[in-house]
């Protein structure tokens, strides 16, 4: 416990001295730039769209570009000679991404509440970002470990967009049908975008909801148990 | 001879994609108080055989002993024992070089003064430099400071000089000393002759994987030098060279004349340098 506040710590420190904190306010406050340019009418629609987008997306980038600095230095392989267990060290990274995540969450949804009015259930809302930060990064990760450029990962997550985000975006707008939502639900951005509307009173059904979460609770675990954590020492020591 | 802090046997390993055993049965004692070096080319099995000796890589055959237990049964509570200077850099950048050493140092339970061994390798006035902003040879140096951070009782040191010049390389190499005067044991890895001259208790040569000599600096230069003595002399305006077996030296007539009778101008004894006994040991040329 002690080392893992010491991790946690360090990680919130790097954070701010790679600039990570900061882009990602800048990126919530362009998020509210937007949300003036929409204006009051159609604000409300696109929240939820905005806060996925962080949670998600961001979270991926921002993960895979913090874990790729640490390998280019070295830093991965010199954690692994502390007494820190591996999963400390993980644990660390994952509560620091979601400290990110909901950071913009918070802000996101605050301004949307004060400003425009756009009422959510802030409880659910806070759980939800917490699932699918999670789940996203671990999807960060397992880019991560695969790739030895950081070309690799930008390549990565252009693949993860338009096979899982560009589909769920497309289907809120319409212009897929509904057919395809339970193919959609092997997305973890569809159940992202799910459970989102859900925090915002958008009616989506218990089970898929119920799926939407466990799946995501799973694919995060599964990601960390049988992809990242058999590459993670290898991807640590390769110089 | 001290207790052995390490006891390798059979040791083997092959990696994921390797279709050879980058270590091939290796066995070797490390002794508490000595300074040992694990020497070789590039590709040798060293640095595989460090990996595996400071559980990077668990995956091992054979059966590595660590103070009378097998290493296997050590949790994370090892590292505190131990430090290890990596070949290349492992600090982030953007950090300070005092705020790099400040986060390590809080994961371990003893905890060296950090301002002392900034001090110690010469970069106390940087310290608040931030470490993309140090030359190759400062982060190699914080690197060393890096591995001092818990008071270790073991050192792993891996090419600990390579990159710094002759008088930094030398902080290094005194700081080394004063480890094991201490009572701390290392274990080095390196291709610097020059090191293992200075530093070494022991070492051994690795080819291929497999260990192909095993000993004193001192022990192998007489084992693969030759046993007689060389002789340069000032006659008739022109330097002159005579060699005389090493064996009743004091009894050799035509020697005992050499001496008497000639301006000489130097003698050597013929043993080799551990360059020569590297090349000839490992097959491959010896890195300037």
């Amino acid at each position: 416990m002690h080392n893992f506040l010491n991790l946690f710590k360090g990680e919130m420190q790097r954070m701010i001295k790679y600039k990570i904190l900061q882009i990602s306010f800048v990126v919530t406050l362009l998020w509210l730039v937007i949300m003036f340019l929409i204006g009051a009418d159609y604000v409300g629609d696109f929240v939820p769209l905005f806060i996925f987008m962080d949670a998600s997306m961001m979270t991926v980038l921002l993960v895979g570009a913090n874990l790729f600095f640490e390998k280019q230095e070295n830093t991965l392989k010199t954690m692994l000679i502390t007494p820190s267990s591996y999963y400390a060290i993980l644990a660390s990274k994952f509560i620091a991404s979601v400290y990110l995540a909901l950071q913009s969450a918070i802000l996101i949804s605050l301004f949307a509440y004060i400003l425009f009015d756009v009422s959510v259930n802030f409880p659910l809302l806070v759980l939800f970002v917490v699932v699918i930060t999670f789940a996203h990064t671990a999807i960060g990760f397992t880019f991560t470990v695969f790739v030895r450029e950081f070309t690799g990962l930008l390549a990565f997550m252009i693949f993860y967009m338009f096979l899982f985000a560009f589909p769920s975006i497309f289907y809120f707008l319409g212009i897929f049908g509904d057919a395809f939502e339970y193919i959609l639900m092997f997305s973890p951005t569809h159940g992202s975008l799910l459970m989102i509307d859900y925090a915002y009173g958008v009616e989506v059904s218990w089970y898929l909801l119920l799926i939407a979460n466990t799946y995501l609770v799973m694919l995060g675990i599964g990601l960390i148990h049988f992809v990242v954590s058999p590459k993670y020492v290898e991807t640590a020591v390769r110089e | 001879m001290s207790k052995k802090v390490f006891e390798v046997k059979d040791l083997r390993y092959r990696y994921r994609k390797g279709n050879v055993e980058a270590v091939r049965g290796i066995s070797f004692d490390v002794y508490e108080g000595e300074i040992f070096g694990l020497l070789g080319p590039s590709g040798a099995g060293k640095s595989t055989t460090q990996k595996i000796m400071t559980k990077l890589f668990k995956e091992y055959a054979g059966e590595i002993v660590y103070l009378g237990k097998d290493l296997k049964q050590y949790d994370n509570q090892y590292f505190e024992t131990l430090g290890v200077g990596f070949e290349l850099p492992v600090h982030f950048s953007k950090l300070t070089g005092l705020e790099n050493m400040k986060f390590f140092s809080q994961l371990y339970k003893e905890r060296a003064d950090i301002e002392t061994l900034l001090d110690m390798v010469g970069l106390l006035d940087d310290k608040d430099r931030m470490v993309a902003q140090y030359s190759k040879g400062m982060k190699m140096r914080l690197n060393f400071v890096r591995a001092l951070l818990n008071k270790p009782k073991l050192l792993f040191l891996d090419e600990v000089t390579n990159g710094l010049d002759p008088k930094n390389a030398r902080i290094i190499k005194d700081a080394i000393r004063r480890f094991k005067e201490e009572g701390g044991t290392v274990f080095l890895t390196t291709h610097l002759m020059n090191d293992v001259e200075e530093l070494c208790d022991r070492v051994a040569f690795i080819r291929q994987g497999e260990i192909v000599e095993i000993s004193t600096p001192r022990d192998l230069k007489i084992k693969y030098g030759e046993r007689e003595v060389r002789v340069e002399y000032y006659n008739n305006n022109q330097t002159k060279e005579a060699k005389f077996p090493l064996d009743g030296l004091g009894e050799n007539k035509e020697f005992l004349a050499l001496l008497e009778e000639e301006t000489i101008e130097t003698i050597h004894s013929g043993e080799t340098t551990l360059d020569q006994i590297f090349i000839e040991v490992t097959g491959e040329k010896v890195d300037a």
